[in-house]
């Protein structure tokens, strides 16, 4: 017998700020142990839900509530965030900020602590939950020393206290390593084994489906559209309706035109590929390789090293060459080297020894104003950019700073605007811009540049599909049309994989792999040194026999024509 | 990229970081006290060679130590020949009107034994006030500080702010490097050797209106962790990182009580009886 924990019986919820209500009439049961997937686009309503669950609506965010919400047969509007914090436990999407103490112990006792819990039943309690987690020998470690993925495991480590009953995870995947992101999920799943309500709220559909899921509620425009199995939800073809990204090898079977009704699909494991051979045979499709063109090294980077203490290098002997008009991807653990090759690459820090070349130029000589007329670097969160009021400002301002003419300064901001599809916002103030817009002025600002280079650090994290879709067609547009070269540093495979042409992997400050993405991919030993995983295709691949690399190379030349 | 902090974030196992951390900060409370009731060399003395024991006690980064040692030496006696030039005879007032001098470099510029004596001690007490800061910064953690205010009734709101701080600046640090390096590359020039000062300062403006909105979204998302993980629910809160009070820490208590009667009685006898300092050259 199910026992229900969440009900909410005709809800909606209005902020305060707001005209319209952000939740409209949700009705919905979860049950006790129940492991529940939340979908939907950013405005759909996903974070309020969240905001719902865990008491911050109605205690710190303001708003009109009717109908009603009860967590463990206690209604939400008559009981105080703290009596909630005992059965809901909330791990963010910012597990920076969910560290709030200066050690792991320290920060794992804090809600005892906020109990005043005495210390002798703490100890035991915080190393029951460390255990769990797998943390239990960084005891006395500084977040300064803690990856993000082990901050998160000290988050859920943090909020495990005997009683909490629902675990409650607002985007657990948005900034971690492909691997990190598996051993989460497979934290979650062991939670939910453990008897724990799951409730995650998370894009990456496909690395969540490393591990079975109960219920996937998709949420739109404020209203749940679908509330089923996840079979159900991919024969019915709800992802696509509502701008969500599928999982690849569903969309695999979906461009084989194979009929997904009766097939069991919640993990990749469980479909039978072999049995469609047939139809999936023209991912395996020999391509005769492109003739090699005649290509111009834009930037050539020679036997670059380069260390912050004396001791320890962070970048070791790395050479590579951009290609003019190349997409490149620079892939790898977080502290793999990516960033402190962005940082060589713009001139904010200079090689220890080597040199990095443009257009066959040592950039030695040039101050980092200089190299930014060539290499443009657009920051991964558009807000730690922008400084200026309106958009026109903000544009241009590197240009104001170089003290061009004002005609000079005009022209080249127009053409910035045009080429990014804001000139008819030129006298827009910034605040009224989506966040997808406000990464379209940070490309732009730097644009106005006329740099023949641009690297852009993640720049889709916590996007959902669409957004993603929009930015990385936008780039693509810019790549074509003005012919700028792009270094994305990225976490990301499905970004690596549809818009890059190359990918440099990292591992422990050392270039590892220098190839196409496919081939990249294809390498069992790289991938488990740079903390990479596999997507779907390869299992396809592997059960079909085929060649993974060209699975994954025609999965992305059909892509373009099967949407 | 590790950054290395003077302070210890977590508690190191030498014999005072082992103390409670109500027992350090009651402590240290009642010595700074004790070095500012008074000018007398013959209770800074003692003071000033503990302090240098119970630093060698704590197995400290020297070179740090002395460099920083030498920059308030400095800062300092900076101060002292500021109070020498404004008055030469600043010792005398000190030391019951006598006054002996021991130079005359010209018609104006003398120095006189009581002046010398009183600005040598001055300094002394300077120094040894900064020794006791290092030895009590250096054995406690930002968590035991504030387990050890909550000990001494300080509301426990305002002892998580300095540790939270603590937890967050250089975070604060890191982003402002970032922004830093954005603007840089967009044109900013902060180079000290083309800029002056002001010129400086508005561009380093350019830079903080980004961080403070970063910061802000921070202090948005921190204080919802806070309340999600049940801060503030209770009159009270309890610290895991609060040592047991062991019998070591009750021998520096029973030092703490003794010393805080001592400093009451001697500031009682010191203005009942308007002594001066002591001066053993008297003549």
């Amino acid at each position: 017998m199910k026992t229900p924990l969440i009900v909410f019986d005709n809800f909606t919820f209005k902020y305060d700020a707001q005209v319209e209500p952000t939740l409209h009439d949700i009705n919905l049961t979860l049950y006790e142990g129940e492991k529940v997937l939340i979908l939907g686009q950013s405005g759909s309503g996903k974070s309020t839900m969240v905001h719902c669950l865990n008491g911050l609506i109605p205690y710190s965010f303001k708003g009109k509530i009717n109908g009603s919400l009860t967590i463990a047969g206690v209604d939400t509007l008559h009981t105080s965030i703290f009596q909630l914090s005992k059965i809901v436990g909330t791990v963010l999407q910012d597990s920076d900020a969910q560290f709030v103490a200066l050690s792991v112990e320290d920060d794992v006792a804090f809600a005892l602590e906020n109990k005043s819990m005495p210390k002798k039943e703490m100890i035991p309690l915080v190393h029951y939950a460390l255990n769990k987690v797998g943390m239990i020998d960084f005891l006395k470690q500084v977040p300064f020393e803690l990856s993000g993925g082990q901050k998160q495991k000290v988050a859920v480590a943090g909020i495990l206290h005997e009683d909490v009953k629902i675990l409650l995870f607002d985007e657990p995947l948005a900034s971690l390593d492909p691997v990190s992101n598996l051993r989460t999920v497979e934290m979650m799943d062991e939670m939910a084994q453990d008897g724990k309500t799951v409730i995650v709220v998370e894009h990456r559909f496909e690395d969540i489906l490393h591990r079975k899921v109960d219920r996937v509620i998709v949420l739109e425009e404020g209203r749940i559209v679908f509330d089923g199995d996840v079979n159900r939800l991919l024969q019915e073809d709800i992802l696509r309706k509502n701008g969500l990204r599928e999982p690849l090898y569903v969309q695999a079977l979906r461009m084989a035109k194979i009929d997904l009704k009766g097939l069991s699909l919640n993990q990749v494991q469980d479909v039978d590929f072999a049995h469609f051979k047939k139809q999936l045979s023209f991912l395996n499709d020999k391509h005769p390789l492109p003739p090699q063109k005649e290509r111009l090294p834009l930037v050539e980077v020679k036997d670059v090293s380069f260390a912050y203490d004396p001791k320890k290098l962070v970048l070791k002997n790395i050479s590579f060459k951009l290609y003019k008009g190349e997409r490149l991807a620079l892939v790898g653990q977080n502290g793999a080297g990516k960033s402190t090759l962005a940082k060589l690459l713009v001139g904010v820090i200079r090689p220890q020894s080597g040199s990095i070349e443009i257009n066959g130029e040592d950039i030695k000589i040039y101050s980092i104003a200089e190299i930014a007329n060539r290499i443009g670097y657009v920051m991964q969160n558009p807000n730690t950019m922008i400084v200026k009021h309106m958009i026109k400002e903000e544009v241009s301002l590197a240009l104001t700073l170089r003290k061009y003419s004002s005609d000079a300064i005009d022209k080249a901001v127009t053409e910035a605007l045009t080429i990014t599809g804001l000139e008819s916002m030129s006298h827009w103030p910034i605040n009224a811009l989506s966040y997808g817009q406000k990464k379209r002025l940070t490309v732009a600002s730097i644009l106005a540049l006329k740099p023949e280079v641009l690297i852009l650090d993640e720049p889709t994290a916590g996007q959902d599909y669409r957004h993603y879709t929009e930015i990385m067609d936008f780039l693509n547009e810019i790549n074509v049309s003005a012919g700028i070269s792009f270094i994305f540093i990225t976490h990301d495979i499905h970004l690596a994989i549809e818009y890059t042409d190359r990918a440099l992997v990292f591992s422990d400050g050392t270039l590892i792999k220098d190839a196409r993405i496919f081939d990249a991919l294809s390498d069992q030993s790289i991938l488990e040194r740079a903390s990479l995983t596999q997507t779907s295709l390869y299992t396809l691949a592997q059960k079909c026999g085929f060649e993974p690399e060209r699975v994954i190379e025609n999965f992305i030349l059909h892509k373009g024509l099967y949407e | 990229m590790s950054r290395r902090f003077v302070i210890n974030l977590v508690q190191g196992d030498t014999y005072l970081q082992k103390l409670n951390g109500t027992t350090k900060l009651g402590l240290f409370l009642i010595v700074m006290v004790y070095t500012m009731m008074s000018f007398d060399l013959r209770l800074l003395l003692p003071l000033f060679i503990l302090s240098w024991i119970g630093l060698a006690s704590l197995k400290p980064n020297y070179k740090l130590i002395l460099g920083l040692f030498g920059f308030i030496f400095f800062m300092n006696f900076v101060n002292i020949i500021l109070y020498y030039a404004v008055n030469q005879d600043v010792g005398s007032s000190y030391l019951n009107g006598t006054r002996t001098v021991l130079i005359q470099f010209n018609s104006y510029w003398y120095l006189t034994i009581e002046t010398l004596w009183y600005l040598s001690v001055r300094q002394f007490k300077m120094m040894t006030s900064f020794m006791i800061s290092m030895v009590f910064i250096l054995s406690i953690t930002p968590g035991e500080l504030a387990s050890g205010m909550s000990g001494l009734k300080i509301p426990y709101k305002i002892s998580t702010v300095t540790s939270l701080a603590f937890r967050y600046i250089p975070e604060i640090f890191n982003d402002y490097e970032t922004i830093k390096m954005s603007m840089q590359a967009r044109g900013l020039e902060l180079d000290k050797r083309r800029l002056n000062v002001i010129k400086r300062l508005k561009e380093n403006m350019m830079i903080l209106i980004p961080l403070i909105f970063t910061s802000f979204d921070r202090i948005g998302n921190i204080a919802n962790a806070l309340d999600l993980r049940g801060f503030g629910q209770g009159k009270s809160r309890t610290y895991y990182c609060e040592d047991p009070v062991t019998s070591r820490d009750k021998l520096f208590r029973g030092i703490t009580i003794l010393l805080i009667i001592f400093c009451i009685s001697y500031m009682i006898y010191q203005n009942v009886n308007h002594f001066g300092m002591w001066f053993p050259f008297k003549i």
